[in-house]
C-alpha cells in the first residue's frame, strides 16, 4: 500500500469515527449550536448579496413567470388568462422571424466571436517586449459601451460615405447598404458584436497562460510546427474555456438587442427584429402585451438552458480538462 | 465690574473645557449631525420656495431641433403669464412615435412628467392599458366641457376620447401633400406652372415618369440626385392607401383591412415603383434622412437632391429655416386614375396626464393653455401646423402664403388614421409590409395580409370597439 493512501484512509476513519461519536448517521443531521451560530453568521455576512439576489433576481423571475399566464399592460390589476400567451406564441408570424433571427444570429456570432477572441488572445500573448501596449490597443474596442459602438458603426457602414464601403470601392467590389438590405444587415450586427471580443479575449489569454510551457517545449523537441503546436497542444487546451465562452456567448447571444434599437429599429421588414427587440416591443410599446412579453421571457429562459445542456453533453466529446 | 470678571472667568472656563471634551466621537457625532441638519433644509428647501411660490409641472416631449424650441417658446410664455404655476419642459430622447417605453417605466417607477406630449393616435392605446389619467374631472373644474367634439374638430376629439372620455388635449394636427423643387422639375421638361394646384390634381404615373428622368447616379451607382423617393418620409402606407380610396378599419366586424383590394392596388404601384427605379440604391440615398430624431439637414429635398417630396404642412417652416432659397410648389397628393378626387390624412400630437403625475392640476392649467387658443396660435404661426380648436382653424390671419393652400383646400376632406388600442402594432405591422413592399421581398398582397393576421390577433382582445 502507498503510504499516501494509508494516510488518507486513516483520516477518513477518524472522521467516520467522530461523527458516530456525536451520535450521528447518514449524511444529513442536525447543526449542533456551534454549526447554527455560524451558519447563521455566514449568512449574515453575505446578506447584502443575498437580499439584492432575491430582490433583483430571485422575485422578478417568479414575478414573470406568474405575470407570463396574464394579459397585463403594466396598470392596473393583471388578468389570469391560462397559457393563452403561450399558445399565441405558434400562432404568432412576428414571433417565428424574431426567433429565426435570433438563432441566425447566435449561430453566426457565437463561433466567429470565438475565433475572433481567440486570435486576439493569440496576439496579445505574443513574445515581445512590447505586448502590453498591444494588449491595451486590442482590448480598448470592449471598453466602449455597445450603443456608443452602434453608432460608431452606423458610420462605418454607411452606404454613400462610410468607410467600409469606400474600401470596398477600391477594390471593384460594388459596397451593400448594410444596415439598410435584409440581405445584410444581420451580417452587419454579427459583425458589431466582434468589438466586444476583448473581454473574452482576456479569458482566452489567462487560459492561454495557463498552458504548460513544458508541453510546447515537448512538442518542438518532437518536430511540431506552429500549426501543429496549436492544433495539438493550445487547441485541446483551451476547450474548457471555449466552453465556458461558448455558453455565455448562447446566452448573450439570445439576448441581443441595442444593435437592432439604435441602428435599424427591427427592420428592414422584420430582418433584425431579434428575440429580446420583439419581446421588448411587446412590453413598452404594444398596449397590455406585457404577460406576452413575460412569456416570451421565460420560453426565452428556456431555450437558453436547453441550448446550455445540450453543449454540455457534447462538451465531454472535445473538452479536454486535463494535460494527461 | 465684578460681575464682568466672573462671567469673563465663565467664559474662560468654558473655553478651556471644550477642547478639553471634545473627542474622535463627538467629531463623528457632530459630522453627522451637521450632516443630517443640511439635508433636512435641503429636502426642505425646495418645499419652501414653491409654497411660496409656483406649483413645478414636468413637461416631457420627443421633439427636438425647431418643434423644441416652438414648444418652450409656448412654455416660456405661459410661465410668464402664470401666478401659479411654473412648466419645465424636458426634452427626452426621440424614438419610434409608437415606443412609450420612458414614460411607461417612469410612470411606474413614480418618476413620470405631469405631461406628456404624446402622438393623438397612440392615445386610445395607452388610454386602453391604464397609462393615461382620465380628463373629465379636471375639464369640469376648470369650466370645458368634457365632450371634446364641442371645441376641437371632429377626428381630433375622437383620436382623444376612449370609451366616451376625454384622456387628452388635441394640440395640432398635419396634412400631407406634395412638395416639388421647380427648378428641378424644370430639368425633366415640366413647366412648373402646369402643377400649380388650380390646374387640377396629378396622376402618381405622371409623377413617376418625371421622377425617372431626373434620376442620376455616380459610377459606383449611387444616386446623386432622384425624382422621388415614394416611401421617404410621409410616403407610408396609410397615405398610399387613402390616395388609392382605401380603409383601414371595418369597424363593424372590428377588423383591420390593410388587404383591401385598395391599399393592395396602392401597394403594388409602390412594388413596381421600386422595382423599376432600383430599391437599393433608393435605400442608400435616404438611409441618413430615415433614422429617427436625423435632423432636417439630412433631408434630400433640403440638400437639393430630390425634386419631389411627400411631407405635411410643417415642412414649410423646416424649408424656411433650412433651404429658404428653394423655389418649391405644393399641390394635391396625385390620384391613381384621372378623375379621383384626391385624398390626403392627418395626424397630430396632444398633451396628457399620466397616471401618478404629482401636480394634475397645474398639469392641467398648463395643458388648457398649450392646447388652447394661447397654445395653439403660437404653435400654427410658428410652426406651419394646423390648429385643432375650430375657434382656432377659423382665424384666417394665422395662416400665410403656402399654409393657406393646406387649409383651404386640403383639410376639409382629409382622412386619418383609425383610432384602435392596437394603434401601435397596426402602425407597425404596417411599416413592416410597407418595407417588404418597397423592399421587393414580398407582393403587397401577402405583406398586408401579414399584417392584418398579425394585428387582428391582437384586436380581438379589445372588440367591439365603439
Amino acid at each position: 500500500m502507498n503510504p499516501s493512501t494509508t494516510v488518507q484512509t486513516t483520516v477518513d476513519e477518524s472522521l467516520s469515527a467522530a461523527a458516530r461519536a456525536q451520535g450521528r448517521t447518514g449524511r444529513f443531521h442536525l447543526p449542533s449550536r456551534g454549526e447554527r451560530r455560524n451558519l447563521v453568521l455566514g449568512l449574515l455576512f453575505i446578506s447584502p448579496w443575498l437580499v439584492g439576489f432575491l430582490a433583483f433576481l430571485v422575485y422578478p423571475i417568479y414575478y414573470t413567470f406568474r405575470l407570463s399566464f396574464t394579459r397585463y399592460s403594466g396598470f392596473g390589476q393583471p388578468t389570469w388568462i391560462g397559457l393563452a400567451n403561450y399558445q399565441r406564441m405558434f400562432d404568432d408570424q412576428v414571433y417565428h422571424t424574431a426567433l429565426w433571427n435570433t438563432f441566425y444570429y447566435v449561430a453566426l456570432a457565437v463561433p466567429i466571436g470565438v475565433i475572433v477572441a481567440m486570435v486576439l488572445a493569440l496576439a496579445m500573448n505574443a513574445p515581445v517586449p512590447e505586448v502590453p501596449v498591444y494588449r491595451t490597443i486590442l482590448f480598448m474596442p470592449s471598453v466602449l459601451p455597445l450603443f456608443a459602438i452602434s453608432f460608431i458603426f452606423l458610420t462605418l457602414l454607411d452606404p454613400n460615405q462610410g468607410i467600409v464601403n469606400e474600401f470596398l470601392r477600391e477594390f471593384g467590389i460594388h459596397p451593400p447598404n448594410w444596415f439598410g438590405d435584409t440581405r445584410y444587415a444581420k451580417i452587419a450586427i454579427v459583425a458589431i458584436a466582434q468589438f466586444g471580443a476583448g473581454q473574452v479575449a482576456l479569458i482566452f489569454l489567462a487560459g492561454l497562460k495557463g498552458i504548460p510551457q513544458s508541453l510546447y517545449e515537448a512538442a518542438m523537441i518532437d518536430g511540431a510546427g506552429i500549426a501543429s503546436r496549436f492544433r495539438n497542444v493550445t487547441l485541446p487546451l483551451m476547450t474548457p474555456v471555449i466552453l465556458y465562452d461558448l455558453i455565455l456567448g448562447v446566452s448573450q447571444g439570445l439576448q441581443v438587442f441595442t444593435e437592432s434599437y439604435i441602428i435599424t429599429q427591427g427592420g428592414p421588414a422584420n430582418s433584425t427584429n431579434f428575440y429580446v427587440y420583439y419581446l421588448y416591443a411587446n412590453a413598452f410599446r404594444y398596449g397590455g402585451q406585457m404577460g406576452y412579453a413575460a412569456a416570451m421571457a421565460v420560453v426565452l429562459f428556456l431555450i437558453t438552458f436547453a441550448i446550455a445542456i445540450l453543449i454540455f453533453q457534447t462538451s465531454n466529446r472535445w473538452v479536454h480538462y486535463d494535460v494527461t | 465690574m465684578t460681575t464682568t470678571k466672573s462671567s469673563q472667568h465663565r467664559a474662560e472656563k468654558r473655553t478651556r473645557i471644550a477642547p478639553a471634551t471634545f473627542n474622535r466621537r463627538d467629531l463623528v457625532k457632530g459630522a453627522v449631525g451637521a450632516g443630517a441638519m443640511t439635508f433636512a433644509l435641503g429636502a426642505q428647501a425646495p418645499m419652501i420656495v414653491r409654497g411660496q411660490s409656483k406649483t413645478n409641472v414636468t413637461f416631457w416631449t420627443t421633439y427636438t431641433d425647431t418643434g423644441l424650441k416652438n414648444l418652450t417658446d409656448i412654455v416660456n410664455a405661459f410661465n410668464k403669464q402664470s401666478t401659479d404655476t411654473n412648466v419645465k419642459i424636458v426634452q427626452i430622447p426621440p424614438a419610434e412615435v409608437t415606443d412609450s417605453s420612458k414614460l411607461i417605466t417612469a410612470v411606474r417607477g413614480g418618476t413620470g412628467p405631469d405631461v406628456y406630449l404624446l402622438d393623438r393616435f397612440i392615445v386610445n392605446e395607452r388610454a386602453a392599458n391604464g397609462l393615461l389619467e382620465d380628463l373629465t374631472d379636471l375639464m369640469k373644474k376648470n369650466g370645458m366641457n368634457p365632450d371634446l367634439t364641442e371645441d376641437y374638430i371632429e377626428f381630433a376629439a375622437r383620436e382623444a376620447t376612449f370609451d366616451g372620455k376625454p384622456y387628452a388635449l388635441p394640440f395640432d394636427t398635419d396634412v400631407r401633400a406634395l412638395y416639388y423643387n421647380k427648378a428641378m422639375i424644370k430639368e425633366a421638361g415640366i413647366d412648373p406652372a402646369t402643377w400649380d394646384p388650380s390646374k387640377g390634381v396629378l396622376l402618381w404615373d405622371d409623377i413617376k415618369a418625371t421622377a425617372a428622368k431626373l434620376n442620376k447616379k455616380d459610377t459606383n451607382g449611387n444616386f446623386t440626385q432622384a425624382g422621388l423617393v415614394p416611401w421617404f418620409d410621409q410616403g407610408l402606407p396609410y397615405t398610399f392607401g387613402f390616395s388609392w380610396g382605401g380603409t383601414f378599419f371595418d369597424k363593424s366586424k372590428c377588423e383591420v383591412t390593410p388587404d383591401n383590394d385598395k391599399i393592395v392596388a396602392s401597394g403594388d404601384w409602390i412594388y413596381n415603383y421600386a422595382k423599376d427605379q432600383g430599391v437599393d440604391a433608393f435605400q442608400a440615398f435616404i438611409q441618413a434622412a430615415m433614422k429617427p430624431g436625423a435632423p432636417p439637414q439630412q433631408n434630400p429635398f433640403i440638400q437639393k437632391r430630390m425634386a419631389m417630396w411627400i411631407t405635411g404642412d410643417w415642412s414649410i417652416q423646416n424649408l424656411a429655416t433650412y433651404a429658404p432659397d428653394i423655389d418649391y410648389g405644393i399641390t394635391y397628393l396625385p390620384v391613381p386614375t384621372k378623375g379621383m378626387n384626391s385624398t390626403t390624412w392627418a395626424g397630430g400630437w396632444s398633451v396628457v396626464i399620466p397616471q401618478g403625475a404629482k401636480e394634475p392640476e397645474g398639469a392641467f392649467k398648463f395643458m388648457k393653455y398649450f392646447a388652447g387658443p394661447e397654445g395653439q396660435k403660437m404653435y400654427t404661426k410658428a410652426s406651419s401646423h394646423v390648429p385643432t380648436l375650430k375657434s382656432v382653424q377659423a382665424d384666417k390671419s394665422l395662416y400665410s402664403g403656402k399654409h393657406v393652400f393646406f387649409i383651404e383646400k386640403l383639410l376639409p376632406t382629409t382622412k386619418n388614421r383609425p383610432p384602435l388600442p392596437v394603434g401601435a402594432k397596426f402602425w407597425d405591422e404596417l411599416q413592416t409590409a410597407w418595407q417588404k413592399i418597397y423592399l421587393n421581398k414580398e407582393s403587397a398582397k401577402q405583406a398586408y395580409g401579414e399584417a392584418k393576421q398579425n394585428t387582428q390577433t391582437l384586436i380581438q382582445q379589445f372588440c367591439p370597439i365603439t
